[in-house]
């Protein structure tokens, strides 16, 4: 299968068109100013552990700043800069073929942490939010922090599969030649 | 520069600061009030909003059905007081309709001009929610019409409920609302509203400046000490400054407090929009000026 790269990448990006239009509808009125899934962004660390953290970085950096172009309020870079570099770091740290299920949750974990700190310390640079980081943490992070973990459950045994499919073939290819 | 790279160890140290300072500069120069969007950004905004738009329509008739089931016995009752609301309107259409013809009236014997007499005929335009960001650092959602529809940046956005948001950029047939929610004082690029209570126009005057979201409410401030404001006031934006629209409703007075230098009062205001489940709203297009 030559396409299944790009299958996936137009996955990525329904999941990226999902998560604008159907979660917000999905997710229960009394919680919605809490939960602030960013679903693309749990796919891209699953690349950054099983594949490449290259791809990772490089597919972080287009799909945030898709969302900041399309989320245009404030101001643009935010998200490109925050998701490509923090699973660029946790590809870095975590980056193992054959990782199981634990390792994968604490980087889905860790990853969203980090992505949610960086993203609300570059607001903060820029004197856009006002609220402290201890409210926040607790406000709208932590709640994030079990969609993903609930996401990250899910797509586990399906994308894992796809992922490692797309490294045989690449080391067939390199053995070939 | 091949000095340097030795100097820093290795390239991808130098790669990273590269990017750190490009994306530093690019934040830095989108932020704050651009008059036009280039054409990259509108072609995405354009092609994003349209997939949106075909994903976001079906989904919200779905789960606006089940809303309705949930929602059955609260309809006898809203029915209720939607019938006695009618009443109240009709009783009212008569009244209004009669002074309406007597202000005109005496506007004509005043010589009121055309931009005087058109000042307050807001247009509004209906729009169809396509997509929200949930972004607790910056709340937007878009909206389904741009400048195809002559909308500018900077025109309030409003709900059935209450006022919801300001227009941040538009392209050719998509445009961002700001949400009222990431409202503050210290921020370079939102503006106060200024605000007066229905019923006491002459009286009460303040601004609205910030929106607190620990407690979801609204921050009203620079009320005289003299005004009549009391607990319960109908919020109404009094479009004095910065050609923001009049008559938009915003919210209802929860708490008033002395203010910051003990001179003026602060009230808390509760909105009347809810800020959840986006489905239409309307755009205010101010009449046309000319100069």
């Amino acid at each position: 299968m030559v396409t299944r790269k790009q299958v996936l990448f137009l996955l990525l990006f329904v999941l990226f068109i999902a998560e604008g239009t159907i979660l917000p509808l999905l997710i229960p009125s009394g919680w919605q100013l809490r939960i602030s899934a960013n679903l693309v962004y749990v796919v891209i660390l699953f690349i950054a552990v099983y594949h490449h953290r290259h791809t990772a970085l490089v597919l972080g950096i287009f799909f945030g700043l898709l969302h900041d172009v399309v989320f245009y309020g404030e101001m643009i870079g935010p998200y490109g800069f925050a998701m490509g570099l923090s699973a660029y770091m946790m590809g870095l740290i975590f980056q193992a073929p054959r990782a199981p299920l634990p390792v994968m949750v604490t980087v889905v974990i860790l990853g969203s942490l980090l992505n949610d700190t960086m993203l609300f310390f570059l607001y903060k640079l820029f004197r856009l939010n006002h609220v402290t980081f201890d409210w926040a943490l607790l406000e709208y992070m932590i709640p994030n922090l079990f969609i993903h973990f609930v996401f990250a459950l899910i797509i586990y045994t399906p994308l894992r599969k796809q992922l490692e499919r797309i490294g045989k073939r690449k080391s067939k290819v390199q053995e070939a030649s | 520069m091949f000095e340097l790279f030795k100097l820093l160890g290795n390239k991808r140290l130098f790669v990273l600061l590269v990017g750190l300072v490009t994306f530093i500069a690019l934040m830095g120069f989108t932020l704050g009030p651009r008059t036009a969007l280039s054409w990259p950004e509108k072609f995405l905004k354009d092609s994003v909003g349209f997939v949106q738009y075909v994903f976001y329509k079906p989904a919200s008739a779905v789960a606006g059905f089940f809303k309705d089931v949930a929602n059955m016995r609260a309809v006898y009752q809203e029915n209720e007081e939607l019938r006695i609301a009618m009443g109240h309107y009709t009783r009212d259409r008569l009244k209004y309709n009669e002074m309406e013809k007597t202000n005109d009236r005496y506007k004509d014997l005043l010589q009121f001009t055309a931009e005087q007499r058109n000042r307050y005929n807001y247009e509004y335009r209906i729009a169809q929610v396509i997509s929200a960001n949930s972004d607790p650092n910056s709340r937007t959602i878009n909206i389904d019409i741009g400048e195809n529809a002559d909308i500018k940046p900077g025109m309030a956005v409003t709900s059935q409920e209450g006022l919801v948001g300001v227009i941040s950029h538009v392209s050719a047939y998509t445009s961002t609302v700001n949400l009222l929610t990431s409202m503050d004082a210290n921020d370079p690029n939102s503006n106060a509203i200024a605000a007066t209570a229905v019923g006491k126009e002459d009286t009460v005057f303040g601004m609205i400046e910030s929106f607190d979201p620990k407690t979801g409410m609204f921050k009203m401030t620079k009320i005289s000490e003299e005004s009549d404001i009391k607990k319960g006031d109908e919020i109404i934006s009094s479009g004095i400054i910065n050609n923001f629209p009049k008559y938009m409703r915003i919210g209802e007075v929860k708490k008033i407090e002395v203010g910051e230098y003990g001179l003026t009062r602060t009230a808390t205001i509760e909105p009347y929009a809810s800020f959840l489940d986006w489905k239409e709203l309307m755009v205010v297009i101010p009449p046309e000026v000319k100069e």
